[in-house]
């Protein structure tokens, strides 16, 4: 059997055992480990307990980031300090709409561009903010579809992008020049949502909907909250300013940091276990996710059938692989999640690098569009999630169709990014 | 003070390993026991020094 | 099945495949490389001689000391600053284990960066290990991966910003001895590694440094000598007899100026050394390849890489034949010797001539292993382990 053929059995071979295990009602992350044993026997490595293994290792220090991130993030909404934000924006920009929704998009982005997942911007920031939305006369749908297409960007923003990092880790490129190509296109697309989505609505009422947010406790105050992200901010400058000063620290410790200054200034007694516990029974889904896509990817990777993905993609004509991003990066992504990035991503940006385009702008391109596939089945996991944190009880197509325009703007954003990533190489600072 | 660094991460992998294992313990479902478990891998190859 | 049984059950499961992992891990970075010395070999020392922090490190390697008979220059040859390119470390066998100088002064370094031999790499579904066949059985050796192993040095940064220039680089590459050039003395374990070469290299005051590598088919900096600007003499003469001598193509190449932390950039800025860098063709490390087995890292045979080939998508060409790792180390024995010659019809004063050591064509028809010596047949005080 020739090697194409091989790898193709193994592929296919894949593609059943992830069918038949989602058929079997397992979650989309056993079902990977379901698909990367069935490779590897099909491939006659038997099940290699070394490879498994090390492929598990792949995304340790991502999942701590995310451990560490998430708890900040939940120390920070435990202590009041999200409500107490959230209604004085509100108190304060009621009567400027306008002023009131580019600073619901700047909240929705922020947990996901610190942590990378969107997921957490729907837990930490989504319930809040779709209670001012629909306070502010936006429908129950629009305020799930900008909750979702801002989680998504928010995820895709940096400083964390995990899309571009996995991808980029891949190519043996540096995380390095992606700051502005994943912020400009994350802010504009998300300004863009929010208004299109949230503009038309009915004059606020201010009563009802203060009655509905959370009570911050008495105590909090604006330097409580500021603190830790300053902590944080001070971390990372001084690693930047003084790195042969400075011992290494990495994001994980600075994270801690943050989250140990918030825990410390919080107005209310925080039970720091049991935040602990539950951040990681949160995050379960997220670490197993990274977990066993690093599993998939290492067995594809030693069966060859990474090998043949990436030399199909890259041998394919560059119209077809333009035209079809805005179905395959959604479609991977709802099918692998992360791990669409380095089975799909790493291909597209060696064929882009191949082409002449900037890999890095390309790739901030693609890492845009991909959070969209969050919404479909069949893992759908931030798509669901949205649904249930915003209230929204009527059927999921049509939450699904509200976020089409949204969608398609952000799609031609992207693939236009791609196409054009070469006269867009400045941003990139290198 | 490189060290001091390097020390509190094997720690925070051990806290996460804890609380890992705690929650396997407490858990009712089959498939997230699994999933648990194949979390936990990685930290406890990192905490023994395997990988 | 009760929950609690059930639990034990998948506790078990898992054990039983961290155990079976954790071994193997275990074994891989505690497998003890032989080196039989040649009789040229005149000194081994440990690199923590030039910097002492080093001792009792993963990185505190052997430094093999080869004293001609006449004097002349010194060359340096490290072999495994990344060690999944193992052409460069096998070359630096060869010479360890065959050398002899009888002028000039030739310096060894096997495992330049040797936390990195003992991992390989995460996704990357790397054999632990390969066997190079020999007439006595066959030796083993580590793959390792292309940074230092994070049970050595572990946090990365958010970002590593280069010592001295300031140069933002990916924050993995930290732990890229090519990329942490000429390190610092408080810095990390990569960069003080870097920095205990740069110490030996002015303390012994080394003439050349040869750095050895291989890339993947998809890079363009492949089949060519990098060299910083003081060695363009020597490497384009070099670069010339080669490919008129030797019959394989070999490219020749500036050193950027404003790319920071590599070998042939500040070897040459920081010392008054000169520094080239060699690259082989090493299809194991291209995205494209198909299965990931030692076998594919011994013969460089890939059909994917070579239909990526067909469509121009490659820096060097590969048909079925392959890559076999004989050629690829081959390619590096020569090119060390060429430059040695080279240098000695430049500088007749500082001659350096190394005998033994076989060159590209030699290699080709006997095989790497013909040059490896049995470690059960030598004598205790010319057996070392990397």
């Amino acid at each position: 059997m020739d090697a194409t053929t091989s790898a193709t059995v193994v592929l296919v071979v894949m593609v059943v055992g992830y069918a038949l295990a989602k058929w079997l009602k397992l979650s989309t992350e056993l079902s990977m480990v379901v698909a990367a044993l069935a490779g590897g026997l099909a491939a006659g490595f038997g099940v290699p307990a070394r490879h498994i293994a090390e492929g598990a290792m792949t995304y340790l220090d991502i999942n701590l980031i995310f451990f560490t991130a998430t708890l900040f993030m939940n120390i920070l909404k435990e202590s009041g300090g999200v409500a107490f934000v959230v209604r004085g924006m509100f108190r304060r920009f009621h009567r400027r709409r306008a002023v009131l929704l580019v600073m619901l998009t700047i909240l929705l982005l922020i947990p996901g561009a610190l942590t990378g997942a969107g997921s957490v911007t729907v837990l930490i920031t989504g319930g809040m903010v779709a209670t001012v939305l629909v306070s502010m006369g936006v429908p129950k749908v629009k305020t799930a579809a900008i909750v979702f297409v801002l989680a998504g960007l928010s995820a895709a923003a940096p400083p964390v992008s995990l899309w571009a990092m996995m991808t980029a880790a891949g190519v043996n490129m540096p995380y390095v020049g992606f700051f502005w190509p994943l912020l400009l296109p994350c802010l504009l697309a998300g300004i863009l949502t929010m208004f299109l989505l949230g503009w038309k609505g009915t004059p606020v009422e201010i009563d009802r909907a203060l009655q509905d947010l959370p009570e911050p406790p008495t105590g909090m105050n604006s330097l409580r909250i500021a603190l830790p992200f300053l902590v944080f901010l001070a971390l990372v400058l001084a690693g930047r300013t003084w790195p042969h000063s400075v011992v290494v620290m990495g994001l994980p410790f600075m994270f801690l940091c943050a989250a140990l200054t918030s825990f410390l200034l919080s107005p209310v007694k925080i039970d720091f276990l049991r935040i602990s516990r539950s951040t990681i029974d949160q995050l379960l889904p997220l670490l197993g996710t990274l977990t066993c896509v690093g599993i998939l990817v290492q067995l594809m990777t030693l069966t060859g059938a990474r090998g043949l993905l990436a030399v199909t993609t890259v041998t394919l004509p560059v119209l077809v692989v333009y035209a079809s991003l805005f179905i395959v990066l959604p479609v991977s992504e709802a099918v692998l999640m992360w791990g669409a990035a380095p089975v799909l991503g790493v291909p597209l940006v060696l064929f882009f690098n191949t082409i002449g385009l900037n890999p890095i702008v390309a790739l901030a391109g693609m890492s845009i569009i991909w959070p969209l596939g969050d919404a479909l089945p069949p893992t759908a996991i931030i798509g669901r999630l949205t649904v249930d944190i915003t209230g929204y009880k009527e059927s999921y197509m049509s939450f699904l169709k509200a976020c089409i325009v949204p969608a398609i703007i952000i799609s031609i954003m992207g693939t236009l990014m791609v196409i054009y990533s070469k006269e867009l190489g400045f941003l990139t600072g290198i | 003070m490189e060290l001091i660094i390097t020390i509190i991460y094997y720690a925070l992998v051990a806290f996460v390993s804890a609380l890992l294992i705690y929650n396997l313990i407490k858990s009712k479902e089959w498939q997230k026991e699994i999933l648990t478990i194949i979390v936990l891998i990685p930290f406890l190859l990192r905490l023994f020094m395997l990988k | 099945m009760t929950p609690m049984l059930r639990k034990i059950v998948f506790s078990v499961a898992g054990l039983l495949l961290l155990i079976v992992s954790g071994m193997s891990f275990y074994e891989s970075r505690n497998l003890k490389e032989p080196v039989v010395v040649s009789d040229g070999v005149t000194k081994v020392v440990r690199l923590s001689t030039y910097f002492s922090p080093l001792q009792g490190t993963a990185n505190d390697c052997n430094i093999y000391i080869l004293e001609g008979k006449e004097p002349g220059a010194t060359l340096c040859i490290l072999g495994g600053t990344h060690p999944e390119e193992p052409a460069g470390r096998l070359a630096t066998w060869l010479f360890a284990e065959n050398a002899v100088m009888s002028k000039g002064r030739l310096i060894v370094v096997l495992s330049a960066n040797r936390s990195g031999s003992t991992v390989t790499r995460v996704g990357g579904a790397y054999p632990p290990d390969f066997t190079i066949p020999t007439s006595w059985g066959g030796q083993t050796f580590r793959l390792g991966d292309r940074w230092s192993n994070p049970l050595d040095q572990w946090p990365d940064p958010e970002v590593y910003i280069h010592y001295p220039s300031f140069q933002e680089l990916a924050y993995v590459d930290i732990r890229n001895l090519n990329r942490c050039w000429p390190g610092r003395p408080n810095g990390t374990l990569t960069e003080k590694t870097t920095y205990a070469f740069m110490e030996m290299i002015r303390k012994e005051k080394v003439d050349i440094v040869i750095d050895l590598h291989e890339a993947e088919l998809q890079y363009p900096v492949i089949s060519t000598i990098v060299a910083h600007e003081k060695g363009q003499e020597l490497a384009v003469i070099a670069s010339m007899m080669l490919t008129d001598m030797e019959g394989f193509k070999m490219g020749m190449e500036f050193s950027p100026k404003n790319l920071h932390g590599l070998s042939h950039r500040e070897i040459g800025d920081h010392s008054d050394a000169i520094s080239l860098l060699f690259e082989a063709p090493e299809p194991f490390l291209d995205a494209t390849r198909g299965r990931t087995t030692r076998e594919q890292l011994l013969t460089g045979q890939d059909d994917f890489v070579v239909k990526a080939g067909k469509h121009g998508l490659l820096f060097e060409k590969i048909d079925e034949k392959g890559w076999p790792i004989d050629v690829r180390v081959g390619r590096h024995t020569s090119a060390v010797l060429q430059v040695m010659s080279s240098w000695t019809e430049a500088y007749p004063d500082k001659p350096l001539v190394c005998d033994n050591v076989p060159r590209y064509a030699e290699v080709i028809a006997r095989g790497t292993g013909a040059f490896l010596r049995a470690p059960a047949e030598a004598r205790q005080d010319r057996l070392f382990h990397e």
